[in-house]
């Protein structure tokens, strides 16, 4: 059926651009729906880990809650701060979800029918998640709100920091698999064993990694509500407010899969198709994610600090290491 | 070392925590969907309300005023007569004001026919003051003892005022 549809646009705009338009919304309308149903998860997940019921009234169990929320979003104004540096401030919404829509489309589905084929994929996507800070700092920036440019600059040193570990982790794998092309790292996943087997220190290392990415709890300080209102996106409302949310979820399921794919075997599993195979799995290391944010208290910043340098990039080195040297040894 | 025992000792506690939320994610929620499913009130001190009597179906206030009295917030408006063939007074209105009372309970206390009592009602939002006024006599309907006493003729027709 998508076929047919992109014959038929390459018809008026030529194939490139119409598998480029096709690809990039069903990518979205995914990414939308993905993230009405995290954010009903997530409220279900806290609501019964308080021996709650959460959303319980729209639709089956409050399954039609969060398309409601959406749409009382959609009616809200939008509020421009009048001292604001009013480019960025527009941009930066847009900027926040770019980055994530182009990892997105670079996670393998299965096999060789994946949106975009790459062969250094893995690089391209740790390059890639470093653009959302600029966009969150951009945000923090142009509100021109004390609350605002201190998110900004929390989630700043931040992401700096856990980008390093969640880099490392993903090199090991990428030592053991002897290539970055995700594709093939799931090949050799379904040649061995679950690369999670074989780099748990690395799983670990990337699960704490991607929770600081995706800037959420215990790791939520650039817009912890105590402390700094709303952080980032203090001053922002409606529509825009609505994007951060959009781009935050999204990056929860983006990371997932790529944590899915580099430890728990991506698409490869019986019975399923892969793309099932992939999104169940991506969906348990969300899951875990929620859960962990519903237990831990939030990190005080320096601890936060000193946790990522002083000991996860330690760690994260030595498990390089050995891995380099343990591969040398056994040839 | 102290480090390496900090980082077991850390990683040991969150397992732990992981524990109790998992553990608690999978029993019962203990809230109730309220409009759907009704709270269990008997032990709930509600507004006050009449005493219904099994022995005669009906309430035993004879507007003693003891009530009105010893209230501390002045909620209740009693009247009273008697009616043909009795000794004792009854109330013909009674009103609560329950938008100052405190349920202190002392007009329970004090109720010489022990017909004042708590009722188990919760629902009490109101949108205007003049509806927090209960009419505590509403619910009994027409009073059978003044019904009894105008159809039967007064038979011992005590002096009027000379009581």
């Amino acid at each position: 059926m998508l076929a047919t549809l992109r014959d038929w646009l390459a018809g008026y705009i030529g194939t490139f651009a119409a598998t480029l338009l096709l690809g990039v919304a069903a990518i979205m309308g995914f990414l939308a729906f993905n993230t009405l149903f995290l954010i009903w998860l997530e409220r279900k997940v806290s609501a019964h880990i308080q021996r709650r019921y959460g959303p319980m009234e729209v639709g089956f169990h409050g399954a039609l809650q969060t398309v409601a929320d959406m749409l009382k979003l959609l009616g809200k104004q939008l509020l421009t701060p009048v001292a604001s540096d009013r480019f960025v401030y527009l941009l930066a919404p847009v900027l926040v979800f770019v980055p994530v829509l182009c990892i997105a489309s670079l996670v393998p589905l299965a096999g060789a029918e994946g949106f975009a084929d790459m062969p250094y994929g893995l690089l391209v996507i740790v390059a890639l998640s470093g653009v959302t800070v600029i966009a969150i700092f951009a945000a923090g920036w142009s509100s021109n709100n004390k609350y605002a440019v201190l998110g900004g600059m929390r989630s700043v040193s931040q992401v700096i920091a856990y980008e390093i570990p969640v880099l490392l982790a993903a090199l090991s794998v990428t030592l053991v698999a002897q290539t970055t092309d995700l594709r093939h790292i799931v090949e050799a996943q379904r040649a061995f064993v679950p690369f999670l087997l074989v780099q748990p220190v690395a799983a670990l290392l990337y699960m704490i990694g991607i929770t600081a990415e995706t800037n959420r709890a215990p790791f939520d300080i650039p817009e912890a509500e105590s402390e700094l209102v709303g952080g980032f996106h203090t001053e922002y409302s409606g529509m825009r407010f609505a994007l951060f949310f959009f781009a935050e979820y999204s990056n929860m399921l983006v990371l997932g899969a790529l944590g899915a794919t580099l430890f728990l075997g991506g698409w490869s599993g019986p019975w399923l198709p892969g793309p099932v195979w992939l999104l169940l799995k991506a969906y348990a290391v969300i899951l875990v994610m929620m859960w962990m944010r519903w237990t831990f208290p939030r990190l005080r910043f320096d601890q936060l600090m000193s946790f990522a340098w002083k000991l996860l990039i330690p760690i994260a080195l030595l498990n390089v290491l050995v891995t380099a040297l343990v591969l040398w040894r056994i040839g | 070392m102290s480090l390496l025992r900090q980082v077991w000792v850390g990683a040991k506690s969150l397992l732990i925590g992981f524990g109790v939320t998992g553990r608690h994610m999978m029993k019962r929620p203990v809230t109730l969907l309220y409009p759907h499913v009704e709270p269990d009130a008997t032990k709930w001190n509600g507004p006050i309300e009449l005493v219904t009597f099994p022995e005669t179906g009906t309430h035993d206030c004879i507007a003693c005023n003891a009530c009105t009295r010893i209230c501390p917030s002045d909620c209740f408006t009693i009247e009273g007569k008697r009616p043909a063939n009795s000794k004792k007074q009854r109330a013909t209105l009674f009103k609560l004001d329950f938008s100052t009372c405190s349920l202190c309970g002392l007009c329970i206390d004090v109720c010489p026919t022990d017909t004042l009592k708590y009722s188990e009602r919760y629902d009490e939002a109101m949108y205007t003051r003049p509806m927090t006024v209960n009419d505590l006599l509403a619910p009994f309907g027409e009073d059978p003892v003044f019904a009894a006493a105008a159809a039967s003729p007064a038979p011992p027709a005590a002096p009027e005022g000379g009581a």
